[in-house]
Formats: structure tokens, C-alpha cells, sequence
């Protein structure tokens, strides 16, 4: 389970998170959904301690980590999963590499076992063969699910999505949900996605925050979600509500 | 006040540089740098530079040739002119050189490259993946720039001293045996000292600005080409800064130096 207890960071006099509070269970699929700026991606930087919280709590699986060190922080990065909002692919390494960089610092595997890790995470994301590449010869969407594979291959027990469609096509945008959803639900993991896309949210989320200037205005199951009263909520609603309407 | 916040911006940015400095000597201490990362870096350093250098050192042994050779001749004293101006090159102009080619060619390249990594989260990306940045990408660069920084050295001044023999004879009618002849009377050991001591320091400052710069760049490609400027005037600034400090410094050596003899 995840806490984050009255959580505020600030960048110079811009307070980004304003005293968050927000739970997560176990193997629960949540999608935080708001406008760019509102501080979505920097709540989940804040929980693999790449950023520092100004003051609250973050609370995992019953231990408070806002206050650890960078090296106590590194069985925590391990149980959480972070995939970009860009592939942060390693434009020097090969697929197979990029993989394996995490497997060879996480995990005590040898030779073989990272050869059989590596290939089972592109198998999860439909994308094998392609161990050798460099990843400026693969395809954006390619290389998201190269980053996502990179990710899984830790087995990480939580995984954090940060805007996994931003920037690819529909059909892309379409298999990248269905595999966050698959994996989710194969792996068993608590998945936290920062996202644009109502749509996709309320296909394959467990629950939805909403979140607007550093706070959370709204937040419930994707059929609590449709009945919002929340103006914010309301927009993000109005063209899938309109396209139903229609068909 | 306002009129001082560039000058509160300069100090507070070497503060942050002095910093990371220390940061990077702390991982280095309690950390293992990779051997094949590392001459990985040394050697595209080296590679990348060599060219430019040589090329450079050829014109600065040259230039000084000719310069000297103006002054030199009135009062006969061309003999002399291999020595000085391959004393005048290994003391203040080779070092100087050296790390005005390397911040514009690997100190814009290692800022834009880190730049790049930090806009892209691949930073990010290491630190979620176990490892640290500093380690794997920083210190093999900082390492890479400043070994390098003395290869290129001895490169930029055997080039000189072919640049300086050739004018000598085509310019100023001294041939390559009077030209080379007093070159190991004239240049002393404390003006090797003084030349290999000025380049670690120049390198260093370079190596230590570069990726300070591109490691904390913010605000996607914009950023990215703001630090590989300010890595560029930054640098310049504070080597020629470093060559005063320096030859202050070796000027106060010297002296201690020729009283205990």
C-alpha cells in the first residue's frame, strides 16, 4: 500500500503539490488524470525519491521513505518500476543493454538468467527480436515498449507510468493500454499512470484521481467518475460523453 | 540592488560548482569508476581533439617563432630562438591552448551530451535503475577530460616545435640544429612543472564546469543549447581566471625554488 500524507513540494515560489493526500492499495490499477503543470508526473517523482518532498509524508507498504538517502532509497527503487514520459532509452546501449543495465545493478543474475530476463520482458511487451538494435533504429512507439520492458524486467511490485501515450498514434496508443492493463493484472502490480486520456482511464483503471493545481478535486471508480459534478472532471468527460451520446 | 544580481548569480554558481566538484570526489572515493568506461571516454576525448590540436600547435610554435624572431634579431640573438619560444609554449601558451580546444570542441560536447540525458530522463532513468549517474556518467567524462588534456598536451607541443623549426628556417634563416640547440638550456625543469601544473589546472576547471553544466540542465532542447553556451563563456572565463591564479602561484614557487639553490 502507498500514503502520500499531506505532501507539498515547491519549485523556487511555485508550490506544485499543496498538501496532497492520497491512498493506493495493493494491485490496484490507478490513473491520475489533470492538465499539464498540475504536478501529476512530479507526485510520482517524489515517490521514487528522484525529487525531495518539501514537507508530508510518503508512506510504502508501512515504511516512510520521504526522508531516505539515495542508497536507502535503492530497495525501494527496486520494488517501484519507473517508466518515462520518454523512452530514456541509453542511446549508446543496445536493446538488449538497456535491459539488462537494471537486471546487472538490481538483481544477482548471471549471464544466462539476464539473457532469459531480458528476452521474457520484450516477449511481455510483443516486441522480440530486436535485443540487438540500437534504439535510434527503433520506431517512438518501439522504444516506449522497449522502456516498459526495461521496467518489468525488475518485477517490480509497483509500477509507475508516466504518460505512456504522449505522442503516439491511436493504434499505439491502444496496444500501449492494453499492455500496461495485461501486465498489471499478469505481474500483480499496484500500477499508478499519469495520463491525458479519459478514455483510457476509464477502460482499464481501477480508479481515477483527478487532480488540479497541486490537488486532488476529484476522484472514484470510472463509473463514479462519469457522474462527477467537478467542472474539471466534466471537461475531461464532455467528448467521450458526446461520442456515446452519438452512437 | 539590482544592479548586483549578475554578480550574486556568478558567486552562487561557482558555489554550486565547487559543490558538485565535491560531490564527484565523494562518489570517486567510496565508488569504483569503470576501467572500460573510462577509456572509452579517454580515448574519444583524445580522438575528437587531436586533429584541432595539432593543427593549433603547429601555428601557435609558428607564430611565436615569427613573433620572437621581430624582437630577437635586432639584437642578434636568434640562437636563442628555439629555446624561447618552446619555453614561452610548454609554460603558458600549450597549456592555454589546450583548454581553450578543449572547452570548445569536449567541454560544449560532454555539457550538451549530459544536457541531453538529463532533458530525456535518461539520468532519471539510471538513478530508478540502481545506479548512480554521477558514477557511470559523469566521472568517467571529468577523468576522460583531464588525462586527455595531457596527451594533447605533448601532442599540441611537438607540433610546435615543428611549426616553430620550419619558420625558423624559412622565416628567420635559422636552421634546425641552432633552432633545436638550446631548447634543453633554456627550458628548465620548473617550466615543465609550471606547464604540466597549469594544464591539470585548466583541465580540471574545464572538466568540473562542463559537466556540472550539462548535468543540471533544465528546460528541455532550449536548455540544452543554453548550457552548452554558458559552458562555453563560462569556461573561457574561468580558465583564463586559472592562468593568473596560476602563474601567480608558480611565479612564488619559482622564486622559493632559485633561493634554495
Amino acid at each position: 500500500m502507498i500514503e502520500f500524507k499531506g505532501l507539498v513540494k515547491r519549485f523556487g515560489d511555485r508550490t506544485v503539490l499543496k498538501g496532497l493526500d492520497l491512498t493506493i492499495n495493493g494491485g490496484e490499477i490507478l490513473f491520475v488524470l489533470g492538465t499539464s503543470g498540475t504536478g501529476k508526473s512530479v507526485l510520482l517523482k517524489n515517490l521514487v525519491g528522484l525529487l525531495k518532498p518539501d514537507a508530508g509524508q510518503i508512506w510504502i507498504d508501512g515504511e516512510e521513505v520521504s526522508a531516505f538517502s539515495e542508497e536507502q532509497y535503492l530497495p525501494i527503487r527496486k520494488k517501484c518500476g519507473m517508466v518515462f514520459q520518454h523512452p530514456a532509452l541509453f542511446d549508446s546501449l543496445t536493446v538488449f543493454d538497456n535491459i539488462a543495465f537494471g537486471i546487472r545493478r538490481h538483481l544477482q543474475c548471471t549471464a544466462k538468467e539476464t539473457q532469459q530476463k531480458v528476452s521474457h520482458s520484450l516477449k511481455l511487451v510483443n516486441l522480440s527480436g530486436v535485443e540487438q538494435k540500437l534504439p535510434a533504429q527503433l520506431s517512438y512507439g518501439m522504444q516506449k515498449r522497449v522502456s516498459l520492458a526495461r521496467t518489468i524486467a525488475l518485477e517490480p511490485k509497483i509500477l509507475l507510468v508516466d504518460e505512456p501515450t504522449t505522442g503516439l498514434d491511436p493504434v499505439t496508443t491502444n496496444a500501449i493500454n492494453q499492455l500496461i492493463f495485461e501486465l498489471s493484472r499478469k505481474l500483480k502490480t499496484t500500477s499508478i499512470v499519469v495520463s491525458h486520456d479519459m478514455q483510457c482511464a476509464l477502460d482499464i483503471a481501477d480508479r481515477i484521481v483527478v487532480m488540479d493545481q497541486g490537488n486532488i478535486v476529484d476522484q472514484g471508480t470510472p463509473d463514479e467518475l462519469r457522474k462527477s459534478t467537478v467542472p474539471l472532471v466534466k471537461d475531461f468527460l464532455s467528448e467521450i460523453l458526446q461520442k456515446e451520446a452519438e452512437q | 540592488m539590482a544592479i548586483f544580481q549578475p554578480f550574486f548569480n556568478i558567486i552562487s554558481e561557482t558555489g554550486r560548482v565547487v559543490q558538485f566538484f565535491f560531490q564527484m570526489l565523494d562518489v570517486w572515493k567510496r565508488k569504483s569508476i569503470s576501467r572500460d568506461l573510462m577509456f572509452e571516454q579517454i580515448w574519444k576525448v583524445t580522438v575528437q581533439s587531436s586533429a584541432t590540436t595539432a593543427l593549433a600547435g603547429f601555428f601557435v610554435g609558428a607564430i611565436m617563432t615569427v613573433q620572437f624572431t621581430m624582437e630577437m634579431k635586432d639584437f642578434g640573438a636568434l640562437g636563442y630562438l628555439g629555446g624561447l619560444s618552446t619555453s614561452g609554449t610548454i609554460r603558458e601558451v600549450g597549456p592555454l591552448l589546450i583548454a581553450f580546444m578543449l572547452a570548445g570542441k569536449v567541454g560544449a560536447f560532454t555539457s550538451a551530451e549530459l544536457g541531453t540525458m538529463r532533458v530525456t530522463e535518461q539520468i532519471d532513468a539510471i538513478r530508478c535503475l540502481g545506479a548512480d549517474p554521477i558514477q557511470e556518467l559523469v566521472l568517467p567524462r571529468f577523468i576522460a577530460i583531464v588525462i586527455s588534456s595531457f596527451f594533447l598536451l605533448g601532442l599540441g607541443l611537438l607540433l610546435s616545435i615543428f611549426g616553430g623549426m620550419l619558420l625558423g628556417k624559412y622565416f628567420s634563416g635559422v636552421n634546425y640544429e641552432e633552432y633545436l640547440r638550446h631548447i634543453p638550456t633554456i627550458v628548465s625543469l620548473p617550466s615543465i612543472l609550471s606547464g604540466l601544473f597549469k594544464c591539470f589546472v585548466f583541465a580540471v576547471v574545464l572538466a568540473v564546469i562542463c559537466t556540472h553544466r550539462g548535468y543540471s540542465t533544465t528546460g528541455g532542447a532550449k536548455g540544452v543549447g543554453r548550457s552548452v553556451v554558458q559552458t562555453a563563456v563560462s569556461t573561457m572565463v574561468a580558465i583564463v581566471i586559472a592562468d593568473w591564479a596560476t602563474s601567480l602561484l608558480a611565479d612564488i614557487a619559482l622564486k622559493i625554488f632559485l633561493r634554495s639553490r
